[in-house]
């Protein structure tokens, strides 16, 4: 699926769209957003139209479209943050699911932004100055784009998460994202400053904290991580980079060969961690309150993991 | 292992072996340890006018100019502007002007208040010159840095370490775990010694998302943050952007990934301080939302 090049208005209320566009491709994007351009980098990124709607007092509202080269990427933009008010345009399925992931919403709106996840597009539209007239205008503008759109499921990985623990631990779904980068993992959930787990466009992931249930006072969370890699070789070495960068002086309890029967478990400064090398994945667990809790949440994301037919 | 580098990751900032690990991996070499240093602090300056910056954000320059003089008669010590920039700068001076001029940039009326001010002082128009790029701050006997507060996803806190990163000539340099590098850039020849005050524009800040601006996470604070320590200035603006985060949230949100730059440039650099014990903060105006 690809979404086609939208047909944008010439105007919207009172801005007028300026001519020509933008085209800012990977070569490039450093220059049009300095550092930021990692951030898309960091995804399979093909290029980027920006248009510029002006009006005469009321601010410029900025359309950024970020053409990827699948939905799951354009996708893992949006999971970056799931705050703001869910928009639905027309057609667009408002699919909830209470046995696995489903989106928040495809378009969400705040504070004069609106970002949304139409086929493999990512978009932003952005208002100088918010009042009702830009919503309306950022609005119109997002329906324009998302129209005649594919509307793509989320990333099969992300499903994969069950959604809660034996009736203790629920996963925080307005917290998940999906990713390809390193980068973008420590923005998240900070790991390293190095690649420790060997992550690159050919890799997904997604990462989520569950949180404890029946907690009370401060919320008791522990982060969960699952990549997937191309094939079996490439999570066992990833996995051993992250052992020995993230666990110097741990044993590596497991080998290889009887890793399949249970998760390796640390007690770490923060809690107690434990790792899974499942087939071509890897899952690791951060911060539990118990080995107990660890190896719940990694045994329940293993049965999905292999009831879905993912584990090798 | 034992040949192996040590890698910095998220259990050093827990134990506190941030410094034992950059030493060793990063720098190459032993993180000073906590000398015994002067008992000296430095001041940072926080001046705040609700009216600074409307809802429609409208600048009013007028404000703006009081705000200055405050934060500069404060900074020094001096009784009015001129003495205060006097102070700082000579008057045949090349003073560079150096503001963030992409994604969330220094307001230009900030620019040019500062601009118009040193005039008043003085210093000749022709004598004062943008300085964003290395070839202009070359020319330049005096830097003013004029960056603009916000967080920033690659180093944490993208503000007054990061505002002369295009001196390094290849920024990209810094975008990973060298952004603990940042304080080095301070430190080239043509810019070393040349920064006489650091005045953060804090009138609509950015505390995540950053560098791009995302206006969920963009707050009036109406404010400049000033000093003449790099560090000490840059950690204020940290706190800030830290509290922050907490207040939306409702509960810690640390900034992601920790921004290290910024106790490297007062540990291995030795820019300024980083430690909050050190600094000694002034503020002046609208408290409203202080959030020190």
């Amino acid at each position: 699926m690809n979404a086609d090049k939208p047909n944008l208005p010439k105007t919207v209320g009172i801005w007028n769209k300026l001519e020509p566009s933008r085209i800012i491709n990977p070569e490039n994007i450093f220059k049009y957003m300095n550092g930021a351009g990692e951030l898309y980098l960091g995804y399979r990124f093909r290029h980027l139209e920006v248009f510029d709607y002006t009006s005469a007092d009321q601010g410029n509202i900025l359309v950024e479209l970020y053409f990827m080269e699948s939905p799951d990427d354009a996708f893992g933009l949006l999971s970056l943050d799931w705050g703001g008010e869910p928009v639905s345009f027309d057609g667009a399925p408002a699919a909830i699911s209470d046995q696995y992931f489903t989106a928040p919403g495809r378009a969400l709106y705040g504070g004069g932004l609106l970002r949304l996840w139409s086929d493999n597009m990512y978009a932003r539209i952005m208002a100088e100055r918010e009042t009702p007239a830009s919503k309306e205008a950022v609005l119109a503008l997002g329906k324009a784009i998302a129209s005649d759109n594919q509307y793509p499921s989320e990333p099969a990985l992300v499903k994969l998460l069950p959604l809660k623990i034996d009736k203790v631990w629920k996963l925080r779904v307005d917290r998940l994202s999906f990713f390809r980068s390193y980068l973008v993992l420590n923005s998240i959930y900070y790991l390293s400053h190095e690649n420790i787990l060997d992550l690159n466009l050919s890799t997904e992931a997604v990462s989520a904290p569950y949180e404890h249930i029946a907690g009370s006072g401060d919320p008791q969370r522990s982060q969960f991580l699952l990549v997937q890699y191309e094939n079996p070789e490439r999570a066992r070495q990833a996995l051993s980079r992250f052992h020995d960068a993230y666990l110097p002086g741990h044993q590596k309890e497991k080998t290889a060969e009887t890793a399949a029967d249970s998760p390796s478990i640390f007690k770490l400064e923060d809690g107690w961690l434990a790792y899974k090398l499942i087939g071509k994945h890897i899952a690791i667990v951060f911060e539990c309150p118990d080995p107990e809790s660890a190896r719940a949440i990694l045994q329940k994301n293993e049965s999905r993991l292999l009831k879905k037919g993912e584990g090798s | 292992m034992k040949d192996k580098m040590p890698v910095l990751t998220r259990r050093d900032f827990i134990r506190g072996t941030v410094g034992v690990t950059l030493g060793a991996s990063v720098f190459g070499l032993q993180w000073p340890r906590e000398e015994a240093r002067a008992a000296a602090t430095s001041l940072v300056t926080v001046v705040r006018d609700k009216d600074a910056m409307d809802s429609a954000k409208n600048i009013d320059t007028t404000v703006l100019e009081k705000m200055l003089v405050e934060t500069l008669t404060k900074i020094t010590g001096q009784k009015n502007t001129k003495d205060a920039w006097l102070s700082l700068v000579k008057p045949n001076d090349v003073i560079g002007l150096v503001p963030t001029d992409h994604l969330n940039p220094t307001h230009d009326e900030v620019v040019d208040v500062v601009k118009n001010s040193l005039m008043d002082a003085g210093i000749p128009e022709d004598r004062i010159r943008d300085a964003q790029s290395p070839r202009n701050a070359k020319k330049c006997d005096t830097l003013i840095a004029l960056p603009a507060l916000k967080a920033h996803w690659l180093t944490g806190i993208g503000t007054v370490l990061k505002n002369y990163i295009l001196y390094s000539g290849s920024p990209s340099r810094y975008h990973h775990s060298n952004s603990s590098r940042l304080g080095e850039i301070w430190n080239l020849p043509f810019v070393k010694g040349k920064t006489k005050l650091v005045l953060v524009d804090a009138i609509y800040p950015l505390c995540d998302k950053g560098p791009q601006p995302d206006p969920r996470y963009q707050w009036n604070y109406n404010g400049f943050i000033a000093g003449t320590d790099p560090v000490a200035v840059e950690t204020v603006c940290l706190k800030i952007i830290t509290e922050k985060r907490k207040a939306i949230r409702g509960e810690p949100w640390p900034l992601s990934p920790p921004p290290i730059c910024v106790e490297a440039a007062d540990k291995v650099y030795g820019l300024g301080t980083s430690r909050m014990e050190q600094i000694q903060i002034q503020h002046y105006g609208w408290e409203h939302e202080l959030l020190l």
